[in-house]
């Protein structure tokens, strides 16, 4: 896929997110759905590496440009995650004191809500992909409980969640 | 444009800043968050407190990565343009290519049956992670007086993609609904 084209689609799926991982449906239908260039495993496991490594949760995005574009994809991931916090001086200079206009607020909670809406839907395939048989399903359920529940911080669960299938593979199971 | 309440830092120093938090610390945007603004604000006294909760605010007005925007906006306001451009590339470009590494290395794993195994096992954590992630974001909807409009929200919105509607004109369905909702309020 010509590098310009991964940016800019991995751009609309940045630009049109405004919260933890609201930006998977729009990726997941233009590379995954639409163009076939990437698979939901590669998806879920992009997930894993933006959660488990250090800086912003949104840099799975990186890791989708590699899969997709290789090295080169990689740089247009991070230039998709670092493009739309630009829109921030703008903000800054025509918004100023206005953060807390109410219908500002109303339209940006009113997103939120929405995207939250279509992730849960994005899950399914994913979980199809990811989480089938008896103890990747257990271990999907699992991370999400302890993640509501606790404060165990995602790196343990991810590194709790590979050792149950890696027991469960030494067992045969 | 650019504003400071004690001596304006150096460039480098910005850079050095950003870069530390950005790269090197984990959890996502909201412990950043407050990680810099001990920084900047307490200990460096770069920027006074209202100045940075203000470009926090706009910052979480902002798509993608708020930590990025509130990284690029107290730039700004440090060092103008230029700022903003340092504090954005020091934030991200250092754990973007940490992070394409670790997906370089957990490619060259898949090669080894036990590798497999255990990124199975974090795959199936990761659509966890994804669903407590819904969970944290929808939960300070449902204690507020307009739960059911969040939840008819939420449901809509997966009804109208599971229909079909692209992702993208579901959420501009979003926020026209969120204009006409809170006018009506007001009416």
């Amino acid at each position: 896929m010509n590098v310009l084209l991964l940016y800019l689609l991995l751009l609309k799926s940045t630009i049109t997110a405004f919260s933890g991982p609201s930006s998977l449906p729009v990726m997941r239908d233009e590379l995954v759905v639409k163009r076939h260039v990437l698979t939901d495993a590669q998806l879920t496991t992009a997930v894993v590496v933006g959660r488990t490594t250090p800086g912003p949760n949104g840099l799975y995005v990186v890791c989708v440009g590699y899969y997709v574009g290789g090295l080169p994809g990689a740089l247009a991931g991070w230039l998709a995650v670092a493009t739309p916090a630009l829109l921030v001086i703008p903000l800054l200079r025509f918004l100023g004191n206005h953060t807390s206009h109410p219908i500002l607020r109303s339209v940006l909670d009113s997103v939120i809500l929405g995207s939250i809406g279509l992730v849960m839907v994005t899950i399914v395939p994913l979980a199809r992909s990811s989480a089938t048989g008896i103890v990747p399903a257990a271990a999907a359920i699992g991370s999400c409980a302890l993640l509501i529940l606790t404060r165990i911080h995602t790196f343990w669960i991810v590194a709790g969640a590979a050792a149950l299938t890696v027991v469960a593979f030494a067992l045969g199971v | 444009m650019p504003t400071s309440r004690v001596a304006r830092p150096t460039l480098r120093a910005l850079a050095s800043v950003f870069l530390r938090y950005g790269s090197f610390t984990f959890g996502g945007g909201s412990s950043t968050v407050i990680a810099v603004e001990r920084e900047v604000v307490d200990q460096r006294q770069w920027i006074d407190r209202p100045t940075y909760r203000m470009v926090y605010g706009l910052a979480r007005l902002t798509p993608g990565t708020s930590i990025l925007a509130t990284c690029t906006g107290v730039g700004l306001k440090l060092w103008g343009w230029r700022g903003a451009a340092v504090a954005l590339v020091a934030a991200s470009l250092p754990c973007a290519l940490l992070a394409a590494l670790v997906t370089i290395v957990y490619e060259a794993l898949t090669a080894n049956a036990w590798a497999r195994a255990a990124l199975h096992g974090a795959t199936a954590a990761a659509v966890g992670i994804v669903g407590a992630s819904c969970w944290h974001l929808v939960r300070p909807y449902l204690t507020r007086r307009s739960w059911a409009r969040s939840v008819v929200l939420v449901a809509g919105s997966a009804m109208l993609s599971i229909l079909g509607l692209p992702p993208v004109r579901v959420l501009l369905i979003a926020s026209i609904v969120g204009v006409l909702w809170r006018r009506s309020e007001s009416a």
